[in-house]
């Protein structure tokens, strides 16, 4: 796994520094089992207090809040817990001791031991569940969205987001002055402070002493309210939705312009039933047992439902895998800051995502969330882009305020199996590879037989993540109208920004031994997610396109050999 | 889908009774698409002013506490919300409206219209978190266990239980004794109001009305004592654990019996790697992406990990599909009450079970739980029986307090992927069946060229719900050791007794036209007599 070393320390004007140089890392990550991230993300408080004891120096970190993860569990560092943490972590007798690390980007530091038991019960504790809100913060390019403040202003009231440019350009604004003053008095204090090293009159000393207490101050003020602008900033900031493709259609849903159409609605000789009616003659699922067992809009699938399911998920995986797409298999349960970084509200009202407990983990509603974390804080290398990946999940969905006759039977449920497709590549090839996804959906329906209509979806459809989306939509003879069977979306630099996914453009980024000046800056990837397999509106598709007069269903060819051979879901005698 | 009936509702002194006669049911099962289940347990706490806003009549039901689900969520029922549900559903403008079903079984009443948007806001409301204690009850056969209680002490001792068998033989007989005594009031009071229908002098009728009201109030207090006293029971109850196969080795971990050995160790010429350096090497899994994505003893399968993953349930599926067991995709969550049926804690410190917040659902540890759930509250034709069920599944476990070397990689995990085998059957069958199942995990990891042994695991290690339980422990060279791969268990009536699945030993059940409604009563009662 590539290791990324964001050595961009925000050196404070008293002159922060690394008590072990980043040659010595590789050691430790060779002969550690446990790995430790120490992320520290700027924030520019200086709370110098909480490095004080470390061994070697004494650092100002710059940088704050800090997340220390280890084998036990994760602790947040604010208020207390982070000195208990910081210190058993330092007391711990490991040679890593002395690796401090501190960059506004990360760094990856590891070690070997764990830490001793006696100590180590700060980090053992599970963090509560309070409002994450300050553990991670996007690289939001405030800078561009000030010098393109009217285009972002109209891509907001096109995309109908709550989101306010305007407040945030002036966020920005006033953090920027602050900043600078903020560096201004810094300069000043150190000036002072140099002036009092040599041999000074006592009075001078005195008047000197006196103006450094009052920049002092002035300064405590000022980063405070730096601190207070910056996480206004940040809130603000973190509302405003991705870019939108030219091309993308202005307006709500309806708006949405076909693409393309593949294929004709099966004319049929006989009265249709929908997938409810034929599932149910078929003992295809149990929708009544499991709203006992374990509410409404959940279900078991029985006897060949299940067959097709599995058939489903394992044809796609493998026609993705043909393709050269790395099959995955991921966690279902995810911690909510990774939610928040794919651009999904973990928590609220209305919130689509179930939380656990006591923790701070959700249920993943698409494995686009654990894949877009398999990369997360990281440096890819340039010479393994695109990264094709394609995930097998189960995915769980509060529906919260969904209602209507869409959503009768398997058509909006809160568990279903999925089979996602997501690409990690530069920015240059982001808009190819959206073809290139929207054209395996269209290949893997078409190979189904299914007839559907490809969608370039309108700006206020799109979510905040997605530049642009497709969506594809099946033709269901039983529910009579189109329905929605996949998505495709890019999404540019939004998530890569939350989620810390970058790479260097030029040549390989092995250049630790290169001059460090000659590498070009590290760039934030662009994401692309897509839809491979939505067992359940395939299973929709299929039951009601290939429903035969006898109630029996015609299984599509290129799944037979996945279902041992089977031809036919026929109603079985009793 | 089989509909249990049972309507052996337990008629106060008042005369309870039923609106809507069991033979209309069948009219709106037939019509109705949203089912509805109106679950009324026993708990013989009087509370007739919830239902008596009912148009047809007054009942009065002595089973508490009510769950009503619809269409839209769950209801608790108990305190106000339940007197809002049931007039916001009585309300809806259908036929089924007078349908009440009160029973101290249960009975599944079902209704085609939802209520209207007006007055469903009740419904819609999910229920709180508060504990559910109360909403259902084991049918523990206490009689049993009374005339078996040296017997049971010294199964609980051998199983290193937490429970108290004296204790509940205690509360038993107290509890008979105080239902004996009820019963004895509620005959009396009844004289009394019987006396005083004719023409009764009026010292005599004063006197009378002196005497009901004196008798009254002893049964009220009776009634609540008796309440105390069942609750506390069936609290101490549920902790006794299954009854035990007598074939079962008697002790610790240790003293689990070998029944069988499968294949020999493989024989190595170099030097064996385990499977963390195995699946590294070969980029098979991420678990250092996932602790950060999800946590600790979280993983990515990559690559031709994932392939296997999905061979191995593909293989397994149909392997049991063609041995004639029916496959199923079972839901992953699943409420709390349901993962208690089944025998395991959902709650408390140290707990399994990865609770959802803000509900009452669980995320289910094994596919046991949504499969058992799958026949909950139901009357099983004997035709269909033995019911062989086989399910796929993702499973997820807190491992809370799990720690050691085999915690390393993939032997202990948050969340996997497992396919399941279950079978209903009828009490005669189940040990030769516990037979088939461990003869099938042989043939199927034989088949997969596994060394093994076949473990009849010893009482302290067996479980609340388990009356035998065979493990089998493949041989993983990487580790030097065996380690578990399955196991077996025979849980006899312990689930089917919580989850309330029945069937009918003699004969067909298909009985609804058949059987005159009185002879519905003839299930089981949960009610210890």
């Amino acid at each position: 796994m590539a290791i990324g070393m964001g050595l961009g320390i925000k050196q404070a004007a008293t002159n922060a520094f690394f008590p072990l140089s980043p040659l010595h890392l590789p050691f430790f990550l060779r002969h550690s089992f446990l790995p430790f991230r120490l992320h520290v993300l700027a924030t520019d408080i200086p709370r110098s207090s909480a490095f004080s004891s470390f061994g070697t120096s004494s650092v100002n970190i710059m940088s704050w809040p800090c997340l220390l993860r280890n084998g036990y569990g994760r602790v947040q560092m604010s208020g207390r817990q982070d000195i208990i943490a910081i210190s058993s972590w330092n007391a711990a007798p490991c040679k890593s001791r002395s690796v401090v690390a501190a960059a506004s980007a990360e760094t990856l530091v590891t070690k070997k031991e764990r830490p001793s038991a006696g100590n180590s019960s700060a980090i053992e504790k599970k963090d509560s569940d309070g409002p994450d809100r300050t553990s991670w913060r996007p690289s939001i390019d405030f800078k561009w969205i000030r010098d393109n403040k009217d285009a972002m202003a109209a891509n907001v009231i096109n995309r109908k987001t709550a989101a306010d440019v305007e407040k945030v350009v002036q966020l920005y604004e006033q953090s920027c002055h602050l900043r600078g003053e903020v560096d201004k008095l810094r300069a000043e204090r150190n000036a002072v402070a140099n002036a009092m090293k040599g041999k000074v009159e006592a009075s001078k000393r005195e008047e000197l002493i006196e103006q450094g207490k009052q920049l002092k101050e002035r300064l405590a003020g000022l980063e405070e309210q730096l601190t207070k602008i910056s996480e206004l900033l940040y809130f603000e900031g973190q509302r405003i939705p991705n870019t939108t493709h030219p091309s993308v259609p202005i307006g709500p849903e309806e708006n949405a312009v076909v693409r393309k159409q593949v294929g004709v609605k099966r004319e049929f000789t006989f009265p249709v039933k929908d997938h409810m009616e034929l599932g149910l003659a078929l003992d295809l699922f149990d929708f009544e047992a499991a709203a006992e067992v374990s509410g409404n809009k959940f279900y078991y699938l029985k006897n060949e439902a299940v067959l097709l399911e599995l058939a489903l998920i394992n044809w796609s995986v493998a026609q993705l895998t043909r393709k050269g797409f790395v099959p995955l298999s991921t966690p279902d349960i995810v911690r909510s800051n990774v939610v928040e970084k794919c651009g999904f509200q973990p928590r609220g009202q209305n919130t689509q995502i179930y939380s656990i407990e006591g923790t701070d983990l959700c249920l993943a509603g698409t494995a686009e969330i654990p894949v877009g974390g398999l990369y997360m804080d990281q440096i890819v290398s340039n010479s393994v882009l695109p990264l094709k990946l394609v995930a097998f999940s189960h995915c769980f969905r509060t529906e919260a305020g969904a209602a209507g006759s869409a959503t009768r039977g398997l058509y909006r449920v809160h568990q279903f199996s999925k089979v996602e497709m997501f690409i990690i590549c530069c920015p240059e090839h982001s808009e190819a590879f959206h073809e290139e996804l929207i054209s395996i959906e269209e290949e893997l329906f078409d190979s189904l037989g299914l007839h559907f209509k490809i969608l370039d979806m309108a700006t206020e459809d799109l979510g905040a993540p997605a530049h642009r989306k497709f969506d594809i939509e099946a033709w269901m003879p039983g529910l009579d109208r189109y329905g929605e069977i996949s998505s495709a979306s890019n999404c540019t630099d939004y998530q890569s920004r939350r989620l810390n996914i970058r790479y260097r453009p030029v040549s390989e980024a092995l250049a630790v031994k290169k001059v460090k000046g000659s590498l070009p800056p590290l760039q934030f990837v662009h994401t692309l997610n897509a839809t491979a397999c939505a067992v359940p509106r395939m299973i929709i598709s299929i039951l009601e396109n290939y429903q035969q007069e006898d109630g029996s269903i015609i299984i599509p060819e290129v799944l037979q050999p996945y279902m041992g051979g089977l031809g036919f879901i026929r109603a079985r005698k009793l």
